[in-house]
């Protein structure tokens, strides 16, 4: 099941977030805040069935002809 | 006589001189037969006047681990490629064995721009030293054309210019595009390129050709370039605009190279490729193709050459050439974008490329060794064996009557090659013409993973059906009670307690009991519909490899009968319903079989007394002829020797 989890920031470290938000492009603390949980993420966990980079390999691989 | 039979072995080492011509999947059936049927003088010729002889190949009999096993003298456990797919134990993540490419590590985010820190790099994943850096130590000169399994090419004081394990600048090994108006046409990505769906206004469409990542931008968009054609309302003539460059192209006529640069940061980073367009159809219906965008050789956005020079200078001598590993677009042909006059065109413009370069380079030799490499006739072997086989599930008597000779046209181009060599040789001259594999037919599949399954070595969560998506690798698997697994081409890999994430089946007793369990299990395998076996040899890892990377690979490595292969899902680990299938894929032959059904071809204009050569005999013989005595590593012999030698594979 999916569901959603509040996480308090606040402080400096709530600033710097801001900053490094606004530094980077992004539209909002919270769209950078996610962004660097999921590449965090990566890094510790197995990638899911289906992800995208699955399917990038699995493009990649095909141009050598012996799969599909 | 051929030149160079009845030489002295006492010749210096300074004046000898070495040709290798690599052919890539000549098969020697088929050589045999074309020779007597008076097709191929000039092969007729050095087989009766020098020698021919079967070439050992490698377990398995694919091209990455083939070559490597000529190109370090070891097999795969010492230079680590086992397979065209390798995978990461602990994700079961495939990717490609011979190289990766991989951005740059950390990146300065300014806004919507990623400024990378440090470049991107290219990374060879063969292990062991290629036979050219011994060369180099004893200062033999040498040039190597497009040896595969050499991309980044190593560190060489030779000129090189890497092969098979090229990617196109995408990083793909080759992706193509299809800009077409079509409804029918589904739009998105097929196997080996994408369909991409265009308008027709005013006579005029607009798209964009789909460049690299763009790491300088977040979240890494394709780089993007605009064209434009303008398609004649009433003619089957359209013009082509790309940057600084307009040309027209006729219905069914291919384009010279372009030349195409992307901006990744305006003003500041750019990287240069090169494609070339086919004007597929103007009307009713607009259809272009692209090629995959190749690695400009005048600048190369990857390491491609040693020096890195020598690609620039091969296109400045002989004119500009796919630097793309594998060039022969058989995808296009295989997702019907191209049929098969289209795609021979493109198979054919490859071998002209090659073969320009040969005829400017080849003169140029006078010292050391000269290796020229072609893939001719192992991806046309792939492509049209089922124009020449009626037994074929593909085989068509109507274009069997147009392409059914093409295989032994391309051979015969080969013989042509050979008779330019030929007259060249002399006393100092030793020449070898060789081949990684044979060929074979490819009429049916066998899907490992499914029978894995209706076997009960691989298990699924409780609920779950395998056979809802077919596309998805290992989908709905629980690991936690899956045994075994099939990966890659010929890889049979155990569920092994302390290597996979979720490892089950405990090292030793256990995993070798179940090992002849499984084997005696395949090798009993009959196809129903034809009676045959279909797998005839069973491969243990840790019998038939021999170093440090020997336990790297899968444990088994199956070895399919003639007209099978490991069918085309089940090798990234998918479950297709059934065990066995046709193969109504136009690849239509191959080789990634029980190695013993598929040797290669060795040819010299010198007596071969080695009992069984193999390819693991050749970069000992290379050595040999410079006086080189071979590394310790190397488990293979000069095949000019007699001596009885084990057979390593």
């Amino acid at each position: 099941m999916f569901g959603s989890h509040k996480v308090k920031i606040e402080g400096e470290l709530l600033d710097k977030a801001k900053q490094c938000a606004d530094a980077c492009g992004y539209e909002s603390v919270d769209e950078f805040v996610i962004h660097m949980l999921e590449k965090e993420i990566k890094k510790v966990l197995p990638p899911d069935e289906g992800t995208p980079s699955k399917e990038l390999v699995k493009k990649r691989l095909q141009g050598l002809g012996y799969i599909e | 006589m051929i030149t160079g039979c009845q030489r002295a072995s006492s010749t210096a080492a300074g004046s000898k001189k070495l040709i290798i011509l690599g052919i890539d999947g000549m098969d020697p059936q088929l050589l045999r037969q074309f020779m007597g049927e008076g097709k191929m003088p000039n092969f007729a010729k050095l087989a009766s006047e020098g020698s021919f002889r079967e070439l050992g190949t490698s377990i398995p009999p694919q091209s990455p681990v083939a070559w490597s096993n000529l190109i370090t003298g070891m097999n795969a456990g010492g230079h680590g490629i086992f397979d065209f797919i390798h995978r990461d134990p602990k994700t079961l993540e495939p990717y490609f064995s011979a190289s990766r490419v991989e951005g740059p590590k950390h990146a300065l985010h300014l806004g919507q721009w990623v400024i990378p820190l440090g470049g991107g790099s290219a990374e060879q994943l063969r292990k062991g030293a290629a036979f050219w850096e011994i060369l180099d130590q004893h200062h033999v000169r040498n040039v190597l054309f497009r040896i595969p399994s050499n991309f980044p090419p190593v560190p060489a004081k030779g000129e090189t210019l890497s092969g098979m394990g090229t990617p196109d600048l995408r990083g793909t090994y080759g992706t193509f595009s299809f800009y077409t108006d079509d409804p029918t046409q589904a739009a998105g990505a097929v196997e080996g390129g994408q369909i991409i769906p265009v308008e027709v206004e005013n006579s005029r469409v607009t798209a964009n050709l789909i460049g690299p990542d763009n790491s300088f931008r977040k979240g890494s968009p394709p780089a993007m370039e605009p064209f434009s054609v303008a398609v004649d309302p009433l003619e089957a003539v359209a013009k082509v605009s790309v940057q600084d460059q307009e040309f027209v192209l006729r219905e069914g006529e291919w384009s010279d190279w372009v030349h195409v640069e992307f901006d990744l940061v305006p003003w500041f980073a750019s990287v240069k490729g090169m494609c070339r367009f086919y004007l597929k159809q103007a009307h009713p219906r607009f259809q272009l193709y692209v090629s995959p965008l190749n690695i400009d050789p005048a600048d190369p956005a990857l390491p491609i050459s040693t020096p890195s020079s020598y690609s620039r200078t091969l296109a400045e001598e002989a004119g500009e050439y796919y630097t793309q590993g594998i060039a022969e677009d058989t995808k296009a042909l295989s997702d019907a974008v191209l049929d098969d006059k289209e795609y021979l065109e493109q198979a054919r413009t490859v071998l002209a490329e090659h073969r320009k370069i040969f005829d400017a380079e080849f003169p140029k030799f006078h010292e050391g060794l000269f290796f020229f490499y072609f893939s001719s006739l192992d991806l046309n072997s792939h492509m049209f064996w089922r124009l020449m086989d009626p037994k074929h599930p593909e085989y068509d008597a109507a274009l069997a009557a147009q392409y059914g000779s093409t295989i032994e046209k391309f051979y015969q181009q080969i013989d042509q090659v050979l008779g330019e060599v030929l007259p060249k040789l002399d006393e100092q001259t030793t020449l070898l013409v060789l081949s990684d594999h044979g060929f074979a037919p490819y009429y049916r599949s066998f899907n490992l993973n499914t029978w894995l399954l209706q076997n009960g070595y691989i298990k699924l969560k409780a609920g779950s059906d395998a056979s809802t998506d077919t596309n998805q690798p290992f989908a709905n698997v629980d690991w936690s009670a899956t045994r075994a697994y099939g990966l890659g081409l010929n890889g049979l890999y155990l569920n092994l307690r302390g290597r996979e994430a979720g490892g089950i089946v405990q090292p030793g007793t256990e995993a070798d009991g179940l090992i002849k369990e499984i084997d005696q299990k395949l090798l009993a395998v009959r196809d129903p519909k034809t009676g045959f076996a279909v797998i005839t040899r069973m491969d243990i890892a840790s019998e038939v490899y021999q170093g440090p990377y020997a336990r790297s690979g899968p444990d088994v490595i199956v070895g399919y009968n003639r007209g099978y292969r490991a069918g085309w899902k089940t090798i990234l680990g998918a479950f297709p319903p059934d065990v066995l299938e046709d193969n109504s894929n136009p690849w239509s032959g191959d080789h990634c079989m029980d190695s013993s059904l598929v040797p290669g071809v060795l040819l010299s204009n010198r007596p071969i007394p080695a009992p069984a050569p193999a390819l693991t005999d050749i970069a000992p013989t290379i050595l040999a002829e410079f006086g080189i005595a071979k590394t310790k590593d190397m488990m293979g012999h000069s095949v000019f020797q007699s001596a009885p030698q084990a057979r390593k594979n």
